[in-house]
């Protein structure tokens, strides 16, 4: 509740002035019951014309002026919750973008998602449904039960002693609701995690010819969805229902009791009448009541979902980084120092400040998440511009070693120097803006190719775009296709193959003409030929480049190769000097090249 | 009477996102116009299915109805003859009166729980039954479909929009009908008992359909226009979060917090005005409400006070006021609801109305057993017209023969595999599997000879078990750690934390990409097919690991027919034929030693892995 009221001081004024307006319109409503029973105590049985006109005009005018107010309280209610959801979503959204990798991955990203869309709309309509309506259903109820306590204490009594009695009842039922209804959503996310699953995996299942099996599973899942939302809507449907049988009741007992008044003349027609009126309105608001409460809860958990994130601290190495740029004086004069340098040295490529030479010393690493050590005492270093292929086995920790290098992940233990200067010390920004980083998932953007390419260096200019794709080996493929750069790429890049939408993201990392590049297994799809020619125009620009491959046809010319196993440096050294002493080594490359031509080599 | 608290307890309808590619206020025009009636039909026939309780259920509607007429009518009653005068209502005394005023109010409140409760059981099976038949009839869909759409569009109308018609048969369908019924039924009473006070309240009619009018002309397209940006923001979302790894890496956080910002306010601005005018209605018909509470109670007070109607008139007049204006709002709140859900429901049944992959023909026959000779002669297919990806490519597979594949990216290597599984059907020439043209086998008989190692690994949320017995379902435990210790995934289960238990979340996450690929492995071996596809199968599996299944795949392929894909020449060296596709075309064709003699692209390409290595020394 604080969040939103913090998020909602701005639109103060609007929200107050919507609230005001709220609470015109009531009073003009609550007046009602107890106008007629004016006109009819008053007027009617006096036969005074005067008095029926004076009320009947009072009538109107109240009606004009409640509708009058009543835009205005939309207007008002609109503009405070609209800009309280596009507030709170650009914080959760720029909250979320400041968060380190490590500490994104603690969420799920779908669970994100829903976060800064369901929970904000959520939000965002209760607080338009409060300004508007909800605030009003107590002071319906509270006012209607005051009112026929004035217009006559005794009938009123009735209503008084009722309405607390059904507000039990609603709650009762609403907790109990409550359960159910969470049960319902339970299986709607089953159900709606099975059609999530056949959707992604629609090929293998059609292959593995498990149609049968798959509408099997959905069918039992949508029938336990079935079953529990047929039993929690019986449960609520049974509310509405009750509250009109108590409040008939209740009516009843006013007509009974006014009658015996009115003839011994404690009470007048237009009196009973009047709270006869007011319980009717109460039922209304009773019911309504319940679905306030419902959706404040439902409203109360969002923000906690929202709160949680808002909330979230960034890793420790973020925090240094904050540090670090708090420190701002030294470290900004040692990128401009770096800058320097590095304009001196690469001859003006860009303007990366970052050289590229790269040294891990014993550097441990584990996932936040996990026990499971994944890197333990890795130690190598390699120069600006030099090329080191990474080989391991299947979970040997490659993907964990490079993800380390753009501080995606902070190590445990060591350290990593970044041209003999501590990660830590370097600015995150900075460092990033001079890699290239190409994950071995393929993550293309919706939007052109031109524009996905582009998407490494916004201001990139199209021949820089050109020849990234050139030295991506992905040129070629772009221009046959009939928009050529234009050509749009629909969610993940779906209409290209494996092979092309990898060369596409390798050409997004070269565009940024990156001090370091790192190739995370990201030439598996393509064939023999194509991988050699992309190596090879590699070599042509002078960049740091990791490069995690199975194939010793790309180790070859890396000037230093690491073989990890099981997150552990096993051998490391040019190719000859693993020739001789790896034996792993010299297995792989066995596997790979008949003996004869290896011994030939 | 809408129940408030079934309402609240509804999910909050998610946004529909939109989607993009059908902006074109063609295809807009057609989805509003043309298949309303046509969406309406085809719900009742769903709901069709439960005539009995349907009719039960309309039966209760009738009775509340008149029940809820009768109840402010009695008061009124009650009002002239027992409070204010000395009459009778049929001659009742006072007691029994209220004993049947008591009767009315009782069976109200019961019809109306019998109507919703039984409704909503109508309602859910009718709901349940749709999601069935959507979700086997996209299982039909030929694969094509699913590439052309957006799945997250596709996942928005399997589960927003049948969310959407859910909730709104629950409620929606009943009230909209007992509506109509008491508005007619208010509207007949009132002018029995006062034609004169029965014009004054219908004075706010036209002033409410004007109000209306005005309103719902202006929120249609702030709706519209809201969705969209709603769409795409949500759209932005998604992939920005999707792909933060990206956008980390590539220091790019500024950047999408801009382009963010910039959908973000255009979702304001949309929004703020849908909300403000689409909030004016509510206040509207509150308002015309209080105004013909006004006009009832004041002139209604002059004609009493001129004997033309009674106290009791007015307060029924007054009541009924109330209870005519109810159904009209209740009309317009669920008005717009019901335009959505039934748009929903257009576009659940659009999907439902697309094209099934070409039903097997009449004569298509289910074989027990095939041997797995494979030929194809002079087959030709294009994904879209016009356009040739594989033409005239003639071979002949005998039975347990392993066949590789080898070309350039987009040679057409995937292509062929999909022609002989029939998830495409060529356009020229003929393949046939044991003699037997495959389209005259059923396409599920025929996949079920064949199984799949694919490029892309796909994994189910479930345990790793469960996840190989996807290959064949009956499979025994045992059977299934014999299939993984095949494929080489034996050892690497079990230095899991939970091993064969390990529950897999969406996608596989928590496992590398590489025993991904295992874990498909040990799912083909275990369906025993006798046609196994390796599209790639070990691309992204390190050559240690390659080396050690290699004597597994060797096992599972000995005595199948095999068609291998892959990019490492050296991993089909062994395969008795290969075929070179370049450009959609068949190349070369003969075995390793055949095709280095012949000198031509393939030992080029074969070469090349040497050349290069000599280039390394």
């Amino acid at each position: 509740m604080s969040l939103v009221f913090a998020f909602l001081k701005k639109y103060r004024a609007a929200s107050l002035l919507a609230l005001l307006m709220m609470v015109i319109e009531l009073a003009v409503e609550l007046a009602q019951p107890y106008l007629i029973s004016k006109i009819i105590d008053d007027g009617i049985a006096n036969s005074d014309l005067g008095v029926v006109w004076m009320w009947g005009g009072i009538l109107i005018v109240g009606a004009v002026f409640a509708f009058a107010a009543g835009i205005a309280s939309s207007f008002f209610a609109s503009f405070a919750s609209q800009g309280f959801a596009s507030d709170l979503r650009e914080t959760l959204y720029d909250k979320v973008q400041s968060f380190s990798y490590s500490v994104f991955s603690r969420f799920a990203t779908s669970s994100l998602i829903t976060r800064m869309t369901g929970d904000v709309t959520q939000l965002q309509d209760t607080i338009f449904m409060s300004l508007r309506f909800m605030t009003r259903v107590p002071l319906v109820v509270v006012g209607s039960v005051v009112m026929a306590m004035v217009v006559n204490f005794k009938l009123g009594l009735l209503l008084a002693l009722t309405v607390p009695l059904l507000l039990v009842f609603v709650l009762w039922i609403m907790r109990r609701a409550g359960s159910m209804f969470k049960n319902v959503q339970k299986r709607l996310d089953k159900v709606n995690g099975v059609i999530q699953e056949n959707l992604t995996g629609i090929r293998l299942i059609r292959v593995f010819v498990r149609m049968k099996h798959e509408n099997g599973r959905f069918a039992a899942s949508s029938g336990k969805l079935m079953k529990n939302t047929v039993s929690a809507l019986r449960l609520t449907e049974t509310t509405m229902p009750f509250i009109m049988l108590v409040m008939n009741a209740a009516i009843v007992a006013v007509l009974w009791f006014g009658r015996a008044d009115i003839a011994a003349g404690g009470a007048t027609v237009g009196e009973v009448v009047a709270v006869a009126n007011y319980a009717l309105r109460t039922i209304g608001a009773l019911s309504a009541f319940s679905w306030i409460a419902v959706t404040f809860s439902r409203a109360g958990a969002s923000a906690q979902r929202v709160k949680e994130v808002l909330d979230t601290q960034n890793g420790e190495f973020e925090q240094n980084r904050a540090y670090g740029q708090e420190n701002g004086a030294s470290a900004a004069a040692f990128a401009a120092s770096r800058a320097e340098r590095s304009h001196r040295a690469a001859g003006g490529t860009g303007n990366a400040v970052v050289e590229g030479a790269v040294e891990f010393r014993s550097v441990a690493f584990k996932y936040p998440t996990s026990d499971i050590k994944v890197l333990e005492d890795i130690s190598f270093r390699i120069g600006a511009g030099k090329r080191v292929a990474i080989m391991g086995a299947t979970g040997s920790g490659k993907s964990s070693l490079v993800q380390l290098i753009p501080h995606l992940y902070d190590r445990d233990k060591g350290e990593i120097r970044i041209d003999g200067r501590s990660i830590d010390e370097w600015d995150t920004n900075l460092l990033r803006r001079s890699i290239g980083y190409v994950p071995q998932e393929v993550l293309l953007f919706t939007g052109s190719i031109r524009e996905n390419i582009a998407w490494g260096r916004e201001e990139a200019s199209f021949e820089e775009i050109e020849e990234a794709a050139k030295i991506a080996q992905i040129h070629e493929t772009v221009e046959k296709l009939p928009n050529g750069y234009e050509t749009l790429l629909g969610q993940r890049g779906v209409n290209l193959s494996g092979g092309q939408k990898q060369r596409l993201s390798i050409a997004r990392a070269l565009v940024r003409r990156p001090a370091i590049l790192i190739l995370d297994d990201s030439t598996s799809a393509l064939d023999l030929a194509t991988e050699s020619r992309l190596l090879e125009a590699l070599e042509d620009i002078s960049c740091t480049t990791f490069l995690i491959t199975q194939k010793i046809s790309s180790t070859r010319a890396a000037d230093l190769i690491l073989l990890l196993d099981e997150g552990r440096l096993i051998a490391g050294g040019t190719h000859d000097e693993l020739m001789r002493t790896s034996e792993l080594y010299r297995h792989i490359h066995e596997s790979q090249y008949e003996q004869g031509e290896a011994l030939h080599a | 009477m809408p129940n408030a608290l079934t309402e609240a307890f509804r999910q909050p309808r998610p946004p529909v996102i939109a989607d993009p590619t059908k902006a074109s206020g063609e295809y807009k025009k057609k989805k509003r116009a043309k298949n309303m009636s046509g969406t309406l039909v085809r719900i009742w026939k769903y709901l069709a299915r439960r005539k009995l309780k349907l009719g039960l259920v309309l039966f209760m509607v009738l009775i509340s109805s008149i029940l809820s007429l009768l109840g402010p009518y009695m008061i009124g009653v009650a009002v002239d003859d027992y409070l204010g005068g000395d009459g009778t209502f049929w001659g009742l005394g006072w007691g029994l009166f209220l004993v049947v005023l008591g009767a009315v109010y009782l069976l109200s409140p019961l019809t109306m729980f019998l109507q919703s409760i039984w409704m909503i059981e109508i309602a859910q099976e009718t709901v349940y039954r749709m999601r069935v038949d959507l979700f086997s009839h996209l299982h039909k869909l030929p694969i094509p479909f699913f590439g052309k759409r957006q799945q997250g569009e596709l996942m928005s109308r399997v589960t927003n929009d049948m969310e959407n018609v859910s909730g709104t048969l629950n409620s929606s369908a009943i009230q909209i009908f007992s509506s109509i019924l008491i508005l007619f039924g208010t509207l007949g009473v009132m002018l029995a008992l006062s034609p004169l006070l029965t014009l004054l309240t219908f004075i706010v009619v036209p002033l409410m359909a004007i109000g209306m009018r005005w309103i719902t002309r202006r929120t249609g397209p702030l709706f519209k226009e809201r969705q969209s940006n709603l769409g795409d923001l949500n759209g932005y979302i998604e992939e920005t979060l999707s792909g933060q790894r990206i956008i980390k890496a590539f220091s790019q956080e500024d950047r999408v917090k801009r382009e963010f910002a910039q959908r973000n306010e255009r979702i304001r601005l949309s929004g703020f005005w849908a909300q403000t005018i689409s909030g004016m209605i509510p206040k509207l018909m509150n308002s015309l409400n209080n105004l013909s509470f006004a006009l009832v109670a004041g002139i209604g007070g002059i004609l009493a006070i001129n004997g033309q109607v009674t106290i009791g008139v007015i307060i029924v007049f007054v009541e009924y006021a109330r209870q005519f204006t109810r159904p009209l709002n209740d009309l317009a709140n669920q008005w717009n609801t019901l335009l959505s859900a039934i748009a929903g429901a257009e576009r659940v049944f659009e999907i439902m109305d697309e094209e099934v992959e070409n039903k097997d023909e009449g004569q298509a026959s289910k074989l027990d057993k095939i041997e797995g000779a494979v030929k194809f002669e002079d087959v030709s297919f294009g994904y879209d017209e016009g356009q040739t990806t594989l033409s005239d490519i003639s071979f002949e597979a005998k039975p347990g023969e392993t066949i590789a594949l080898v070309g350039p990216t987009g040679a057409g290597k995937t292509t062929l595999i999909q022609l002989l599984s029939r998830f495409y059907d060529a356009s020229g020439g003929r393949i046939t599997i044991d003699g037997r043209e495959i389209g005259s086998i059923q396409r599920e008989n025929l996949r079920s000879h064949m199984a799949f190692v694919l490029q892309d690994t796909f994994l189910f949320e479930g345990t790793i078990r469960e996840n190989i017995r996807y290959g064949r379902l009956d499979a025994t435990d045992e059977e299934i750690e014999e299939a993984a210790k095949l494929a080489n995934a034996h050892s690497f289960i079990v230095r899991l934390q939970d091993g064969y238990d390990k529950i897999l979340n969406n996608g596989g996450g928590g496992i590398s990409q590489g025993q991904k690929q295992l874990l498909a492995i040990a799912r083909a071996m275990l369906a025993d097919p006798a046609i196994l596809v390796l599209d790639e199968a070990t691309s992204s599996i390190d050559t240690v690991t390659e080396i050690k299944i290699q004597q597994g795949l060797q096992r599972l392929m000995k005595g199948r027919t095999s068609f291998v894909i892959a990019h490492r020449l050296n991993t089909i060296r062994q395969a008795d034929q290969i075929l070179v596709l370049k450009d959609g075309g068949l190349l070369e064709h003969g075995s390793h030693d055949e095709l280095l003699a012949l000198g031509g692209f393939y030992s080029g390409l074969y070469n090349g892995q040497g050349m290069q290595e000599e280039a390394g020394d």
